[in-house]
């Protein structure tokens, strides 16, 4: 897992190195658009082509009888009951190639926030980093010691969360960095990226112990401790910024894949 | 064609709105001219003749420009000043005399400030009540604000804070409002304290509530109130809650509202928290924002939680004009304090604050201020910009005449933003300082209604009920001529007004003579000095007539004496006058003349006796702008 993990990680590094010298939403176009283009292929190859355009003749046929005999209810009606049906079969033939598409987009999208959806830290802005335990922690036990990279203020002690079986320390970036959390739990060695100051980059989310949490988590490697379950640093979300309009990576990567599929469905030969 | 001419349209219109845009602020008739005039509440007179050395720009201000003192206004209470120095006109003309006035039928107090009007019309589905018409909050002062009557004359003016100024009044100008402005509860200012203290036995303190909590496993969940739901037929209480959990051992614990977490240290002070109180869950919500002080971990937890802000950025109720201006304030300055008087003096008078957490609170919101203070002054272009100061009051009230090192910080910090505004200011515009009031010691407590019972003026149902029960819990009207509530205040129980009012109106001036006279001879049983300054009387002292909610008589204290916290609240305690042991140890409810207020200026003052009345026509003067109706001052100049 984590091999196929840190693989993915590096093709999009390598990715969004190549556009680094440009601002976040052109690699985010350009990854979009070969994602919306990729889809359309994946759609084509795997849907039933010949019945979706019978299907969306259905649909059309169903539509213009609404519109031309608009003042007669019981064609209207029936031809409400025809788009309806036809929709239904639309969305049970568009099923499959989803089914399809459902694991390489998930997988895309979850490796892809690292890069889009958290900010580095805000030097100056205090940050929490939490340490979840594993069952049996003793929470009046001495806890573990953090050793932050310089330009990482650790500040004051931490706290030990009997209820959630969880530990908390508060943190003060000072400059702009790149580094590592190092914490000592029983004699091992735990290590945490961590990203601040202003410029956006790949900033990795929480680090986790289960091969199942990290099919979610997939930015570092598993924690290599038995004590630990997760650690998590509170990163501000980042949005992307054009022309003045800040959204949410996610819409931009839809709205251009999308855009992307629907300027060359034609040219692929493609019934979406 | 018709693709290019549209085009060509749009850019000539686009360029029509940007070049108008451009030059809108040139086409005011306040070209060239500017006056910034800061509003220091309570700057006293003799405490800056005392320490001119330590405030440099305040010392050049007067040495280059001028120093007066400034007259106030009967009585000399903030919100009844600064509606004066809002409308131009005395207390008989803007009808605000108090913080708190009386409903003259039941005599029970209320905010003078502002009134709530509910919905007309409301549509109920299940347990909710939808409003088909708008409520509204609106102010009770009369007269029109300087600044509106600039804005009629396009002339620009930003308004900070200005007191008693809630809502915001409706006109073109920016404008946020100050004293006055209620927490998202709708009180003037409500903390919560929360403890698992055993040995704390209160379950009442000033301006707050004290909430005792569980602790299950190093957890307490603390129920953090927000505003009642005027959507449910109930009006339930909205809540949110606060999860601090406690470490084992160290004083430090974790805060968690929304699943988002904080560490503070003991003694520590949180960072505002954003709340959402629901009101029809998932659909509307009411947003505020508090801070939290982390005063102890162990052995018990005790957590102060200060009122619930309105939050700047979605504001609930009407705090600025335009209904964006405290949305951009916020989106340059952060969030900031919204309630009307944010100092903690409330848990410092309980005794649940320190001197030292009571100021390491007080200068939080000092700070905020400068922040947002130095943002409005790089922004001052033209026309006018006043910005309001709460902290040398505040300070005063609690430092005065015994921890003057510390007021003078205050003072200090105050001073420093002087300076700032001097070097914006220049030689080409005009800079006016002004206090309210100024500050005396408050050394003895003056119970007045239990004055007026002793003199034969106010009886109760049973002579031995005696104490500090509040709203004249037993007082019998039947048999009393005469109660005070408010500050300053004294009331005729008068037939026809006071509900089973007992004086005629024929015999109500021989009724206020006589008690007059009595509190001139009042002394004070444990030294012999004279109580009472100065007595007036509303007809005779005001200009102004609109009188609905005046006292019949005013009492001007001595220096050193000042009306009871249980007299605001019409309590009847035992002895007549007694030490004040409280925290709060400076005031200024007392005759108007030995309280002055300051006013300095980087130009000389003509006026011999400048009154706060004369600051809005000194004002609308500068930019050429006549007095309105109603306003009866002079320019100081």
């Amino acid at each position: 897992m984590d091999l196929f993990n840190s693989a993915i990680d590096g093709l999009l590094k390598l990715f969004f190195g190549a556009f680094s010298w440009a601002p976040p939403l052109l690699g985010l176009a350009v990854l979009s658009a070969l994602a919306g283009v990729a889809m359309l292929w994946v759609f084509g190859k795997t849907s039933n082509q010949a019945r979706m355009k019978q299907v969306k003749k259905k649909v059309y046929a169903s539509l213009l009888e609404l519109r031309v005999f608009a003042d007669e209810p019981a064609v209207t009606w029936r031809a409400q009951k025809s788009l309806f049906a036809a929709n239904l079969r639309y969305m049970g033939l568009a099923l499959k190639p989803a089914l399809w598409m459902i694991v390489p987009m998930g997988v895309l999208i979850l490796h892809m926030e690292s890069f889009y959806a958290r900010a580095p830290l805000a030097v100056g802005r205090e940050a929490i980093v939490t340490m979840s335990m594993a069952p049996g922690w003793d929470a009046r036990a001495a806890a573990p010691s953090l050793t932050a990279p310089g330009g990482i203020e650790v500040a004051g002690p931490p706290v030990r969360v009997e209820a959630e079986r969880e530990i908390s320390w508060r943190i003060v970036p000072r400059a702009d960095i790149s580094g590592q959390l190092v914490f000592r739990v029983g004699g091992q060695e735990i290590a945490k990226r961590i990203e601040a100051g202003s410029r956006q980059r790949f900033v990795p989310g929480k680090s986790v112990r289960s091969m199942l949490a990290a099919l979610w988590d997939p930015s570092e490697p598993r924690i290599a401790s038995d004590a630990v379950e997760w650690i998590d640093i509170t990163c501000p979300e980042a949005s992307v910024d054009a022309l003045g309009v800040r959204l949410n990576w996610l819409v931009w990567f839809f709205g251009i894949s999308v855009i992307a599929a629907l300027l060359l469905k034609k040219r692929m030969g493609v019934v979406i | 064609m018709s693709v290019s001419l549209s085009r060509r349209s749009l850019t000539v219109a686009a360029l029509i709105v940007l070049i108008g845009a451009g030059c809108s602020r040139q086409t005011t008739r306040a070209a060239g001219k500017k006056m910034i005039v800061l509003g220091i509440d309570g700057m006293d007179p003799q405490f800056l003749e005392a320490h001119w050395s330590s405030l440099p720009n305040l010392n050049r201000l007067r040495t280059e420009g001028d120093f007066k003192r400034l007259g106030t206004t009967i009585p000399p209470q903030s919100p009844v000043a600064w509606a004066t120095v809002t409308t131009g006109m005395d207390p008989g003309g803007h009808g605000l005399f108090d913080f708190v006035h009386r409903n003259p039928t039941t005599r029970m107090p209320m905010t003078s400030m502002s009134e709530v009007t509910e919905p007309a019309r409301t549509l109920t589905i299940g347990p909710y009540v939808l409003p088909l018409s708008s409520g509204t909050v609106k102010q009770t002062r009369a007269g029109r604000a300087f600044w509106q009557i600039l804005g009629d004359h396009h002339i620009p003016a930003t308004m900070i804070r200005m007191p008693a100024n809630f809502p915001a009044v409706e006109c073109e100008q920016q404008s946020l409002s100050g004293m006055g402005t209620p927490d998202l509860r709708g009180t003037s200012r409500t903390y919560m304290y929360f403890t698992h203290d055993p040995e704390e036995k209160r379950t009442t303190i000033s301006a707050g509530e004290m909430v005792k909590v569980d602790v299950q496993r190093g957890r307490a969940i603390l129920k953090i109130l927000g505003p009642p739901n005027t959507l449910r037929k109930d009006r339930a209480t909205t809540s949110i809650d606060l999860t601090v959990d406690m470490d084992p051992t160290e004083n430090v614990a974790r805060l968690t509202l929304d699943g988002a977490h904080t560490v503070l240290r003991q003694g520590e002070w949180s960072d505002w928290f954003h709340a959402s109180f629901p009101l029809i869950k998932g659909l509307k919500s009411a947003a505020g924002i508090f801070r939290v002080y982390l005063q102890q971990v162990h052995p018990y937890l005790r957590v102060y939680v200060s009122p619930i802000n309105i939050d700047p950025a979605e504001p609930a109720l009407p705090i600025s004009t335009p209904s964006t201006f405290s949305r951009a304030l916020a989106d340059s300055v952060g969030p900031f304090y919204t309630e009307g008087i944010a100092e903690e003096t409330g848990a410092y008078r309980a005794g649940l604050f320190s001197k030292d957490e009571f100021l390491s609170q007080s200068k939080k919101i000092l700070s905020d201020s400068l922040r947002m203070f130095r943002h409005e002054l790089a922004e001052f272009q033209d026309g006018l910009l006043f910005y309001y100061f709460s902290s040398v009051d505040q300070n005063a009230h609690m430092l005065w005449g015994k921890y003057d090192d510390d007021l003078l910080e205050i003072y200090k910090a105050v001073d420093a933003a002087i300076g700032e505004a001097m070097q914006k200011a220049g030689n080409d515009t005009k800079l006016v300082v002004l206090s309210d009031h100024g500050f005396a010691r408050f050394d003895r407590a003056v119970h007045l209604n239990t004055f007026l019972m002793k003199q034969g003026f106010l009886a109760l149902d049973d002579p031995t009920k005696v104490g500090d029960d509040e709203l004249f819990a037993h007082v019998d009207w039947g048999r009393t001529v005469a109660y005070a509530v408010g500050l300053n205040a004294i009331y005729i129980n008068q037939e026809g007004r006071e509900d089973g009012g007992i004086v005629p109106a024929v015999d109500k001036q021989a009724i206020l003579e006589k008690i007059a006279a009595r509190l001139k001879e009042f002394k004070d049983p444990a030294n012999g000095a004279n109580v009472v300054d100065t007595v007036y009387f509303p007809e005779t002292s005001f200009r102004g007539r609109n009188l609905k909610y005046s006292p019949d008589l005013f009492v001007g204290f001595s220096r050193g004496y000042r009306a009871s916290w249980q007299t605001a609240l019409g309590a009847v305690p035992r002895d007549t006058v007694e030490d004040n042991t409280q925290a709060w140890r400076g005031d200024h409810c007392m005759a108007s003349h030995l309280v002055p207020g300051v006013l300095l200026s980087n130009r000389k003052i003509a006026a011999g006796e400048p009154q706060l009345y004369d600051i809005p026509t000194t004002i609308l003067n500068e930019f050429g702008v006549q007095n309105a109706s109603g306003m009866i001052g002079k320019s100081v100049f």
